[in-house]
């Protein structure tokens, strides 16, 4: 069982004691070449990302740029901020949403990693709480970014993303971020509480009224941290008899009658279909749901607080254009084209001043942009900047998931929560 | 001549191998070597950062597997046997009347029978699932009609998924029982018909027997994809009624667990193996040299 390395940087072990998201990342990052030493075979290249190997990199107008789907603003079939990419940078960018999730992900791209060969991507996004990200910069699989090139960066990122960015040794650079949290079907839950017990509670006259309503992720990392949660623990500070306690909790809830089924990403689509009145949600779902027609559906903000995660950007070793994956990463980190992500995605964006575009947009591409997509959107601009979803009030306490320190950890976690969702 | 008569003897009980020769080929390149690797990875401890196994010798992980997983294994072969013997008992007189009375017309209605599945598999399940759903059309209409609660719920249950089964797999039971029924004689049938055997008796103890290998590869075909499916389960379903492929499916991807995974996959394919090795002795050909 690999413990964390000695050899990590002092940067990152100064993260330990920083912030909130400062301390998740860390515990990632260092689990780096810990693990590696043990676990995984070397990876040769030790100067891959370094400022000389960066000097030599040199843009080839191509990019490919593989995510999550829903996660680029769209219209009419193309994606305007990469063609707004491609007229000002030159870059033309193959978008692939083939990620559906972490972990099948992780294995896809895994031998190709290892054998040394490129993956076909330039930036993958990946989430901060996957195992299958820490696995990845355990094995030294992710290229330092240049950091010269970061000026968007540099000048408009939030706080935070600039803690992910230092503490995962300059690898990884938010997409967005978002919150796990609760989201209930207000026609049928009346419900003056905000608290996780709507759906753990496993009293008679709850499961009489949710009786076969409630869903959660299967996924479980989202699970267990969410049980965590329940149980009034904070997760980025529990131990593993938490971890038992939690299972058991989940266990009662299941058993109870309470749980319909474990969800992916689809459970967005049970409780607009009126499947499930109480659901384990994404917030950008819910709000997308509900600028979609579906008034009832609310995303709770519950005393016992939210789970918050964040998707990063990263170019995987073996990139064929790492010059233009900086590039576009920067590109991202103007404020103008992240607000019309930000408009589009509808999940928490690392750019703060992407706020204020999003109600006064730039004349030009992004005003004409914001035009055309309002006409799929259908709503105000102003209705997105005013959603906790997309820009969360300091009312919501933003919690972090535990950080693994090591595999033995990851293997205590599987054990106690993997079975869940399959009854066991 | 008598060594030319030898050596033709020769060739031609060689043919029959030498003309297998490209599906030995394929069951052994395709089928043996997986197989192999898999019950190799049972044995093994595997790193799920890398992947990279090593031998261990761990044959406990297939006793863990069983013990984890027998409810569930139970569970699906009772789902996988339900949805079978409903697909037989639907497809039976689909296929009796398409090989008897459709005449002319039998490929029009086989390929009426087929339509239905020339859309993706999880897309037609995805479908049925709007269908089912509590917003959903047959609810809906089932609670206008004052037949059910408000609170009533089709999706999420077993009838659900074995519903889900039996529909997927129809075409692999209709298929196979049409095929034996349309090669009947139906000579046989006025000859027993002719020597006063009723119509059940003439079914009973002329049709049936003769159709037995149609109705056994029937089975088969419908109950190995319908035990390891994971796909209705998992649309349709909901926790209750998790069937093994779910299982498999979540130790291989989502925790890469791939011990644990092969050493399921292992009692699964086993499981099915011995339904093969049954319809191979009973009612398959013994071996290759009864085609000689």
């Amino acid at each position: 069982m690999s413990e964390f390395p000695q050899n990590i940087d002092p940067a990152i072990l100064r993260g330990l004691l920083s912030p909130r998201i400062s301390r998740r990342h860390v515990l990632q990052a260092g689990a780096v070449a810990g693990a590696a030493s043990v676990l995984l075979p070397s990876v040769a290249d030790a100067a891959t990302g370094d400022a000389s190997w960066w000097a030599s990199r040199s843009k080839t107008g191509q990019l490919n740029f593989a995510n999550w789907p829903y996660y680029i603003d769209t219209y009419n079939g193309r994606h305007p901020s990469l063609d707004n990419l491609k007229t000002t940078k030159g870059i033309t960018t193959t978008y692939s949403e083939v990620i559906e999730d972490n972990p099948t992900f992780y294995q896809q791209i895994r031998p190709s990693l290892q054998a040394g060969d490129s993956i076909g991507y330039d930036i993958i996004v990946m989430t901060d709480n996957a195992i299958g990200l820490r696995y990845l910069l355990n094995g030294n699989y992710l290229v330092p970014l240049d950091d010269a090139a970061l000026v968007n960066f540099k000048k408009n990122a939030s706080a935070s993303a600039k803690a992910v960015y230092a503490n995962s040794g300059k690898r990884l650079i938010p997409w967005v971020s978002g919150m796990t949290s609760l989201a209930y079907n207000s026609s049928k839950v009346s419900t003056n509480t905000n608290s996780l017990k709507m759906a753990f509670d496993t009293s008679s006259s709850n499961v009489a009224k949710l009786r076969n309503r409630v869903g959660m992720l299967s996924d479980p990392i989202e699970l267990g941290n969410m049980a965590l949660l329940a149980l009034g623990k904070n997760p980025a500070t529990s131990t593993p008899s938490d971890w038992q306690l939690a299972a058991t909790k989940l266990r009662q809830q299941r058993d109870s009658g309470l749980v319909k089924a474990y969800y992916g990403n689809d459970i967005i689509n049970e409780l607009k279909q009126g499947n499930l009145w109480v659901g384990q949600v994404y917030s950008g779902d819910v709000f997308q749901a509900r600028i979609g027609g579906n008034k009832n559906l609310k995303l709770m903000n519950p005393t016992e607080g939210v789970l918050l995660w964040t998707d990063n950007m990263c170019i995987p070793k073996g990139a064929a254009h790492p010059r233009d994956a900086m590039m576009a990463i920067d590109y991202f980190y103007d404020t103008s084209v992240a607000a019309v992500l930000a408009y589009y995605i509808n999940y928490i964006t690392p750019v703060p001043g992407a706020k204020a575009k999003l109600t006064a947009p730039t004349k030009g591409w992004q005003a004409t942009t914001m035009t055309n997509l309002k006409k799929d959107i259908g709503v105000a601009a102003s209705l997105i900047t005013a959603a906790p979803e997309v820009f969360p009030t300091s009312a919501y306490k933003l919690k972090n998931y535990y950080a693994f320190k090591n595999q033995g950890e990851i293997d205590t976690w599987n054990e106690k929560f993997a079975g869940i969702p399959n009854g066991l | 001549m008598s060594r030319r008569s030898s050596q033709r003897r020769g060739i031609s009980r060689l043919a029959p191998y030498l003309l297998g020769l490209p599906a030995f080929v394929w069951l052994g390149f395709f089928f043996l070597v997986p197989l192999g690797l898999m019950l190799v990875k049972t044995l093994q401890e595997c790193n799920p950062a890398t992947g990279a196994c090593v031998m261990t010798w761990h044959w406990a992980s297939l006793s863990d597997a069983w013990a984890n997983s027998s409810t569930i294994i139970f569970r699906s072969l009772t789902y996988a046997l339900i949805a079978t013997l409903i697909d037989l008992v639907l497809s039976f007189p689909i296929a009796y009347w398409i090989a008897f009375y459709a005449g002319r017309r039998k490929n029009f209605f086989l390929i009426m029978l087929l339509v239905p599945f020339f859309v993706s598999f999880v897309i037609r399940t995805v479908i049925w699932k709007f269908l089912l759903s509590s917003d959903g059309l047959v609810v809906h209409t089932l609670q206008a009609l004052h037949l059910v609660s408000a609170d009533y719920q089709i999706l999420g249950t077993t009838g659900a998924v074995i519903a889900g089964l039996a529909y997927n797999f129809l075409p692999f039971t209709a298929l196979p029982l049409y095929v034996s029924l349309e090669r009947l004689n139906p000579a046989l049938l006025e000859a027993s018909q002719d020597l006063y055997a009723g119509r059940i008796t003439t079914f009973r103890k002329v049709v049936l027997p003769l159709c037995a290998p149609g109705i056994f590869a029937a089975f088969l075909l419908t109950f190995i994809p319908a035990f390891g499916d994971y796909i209705n389960q998992q649309v349709l379903g909901g926790f209750a009624n998790t069937m093994v492929g779910t299982v498999i499916q979540n130790l291989f991807l989502v925790n890469n667990d791939f011990s644990a995974g092969s050493a399921l996959s292992v009692i699964v394919m086993g499981i099915s193996l011995v339904g093969i090795v049954i319809y191979g002795r009973l009612l398959g050909s013994k071996s290759i040299g009864d085609f000689v």
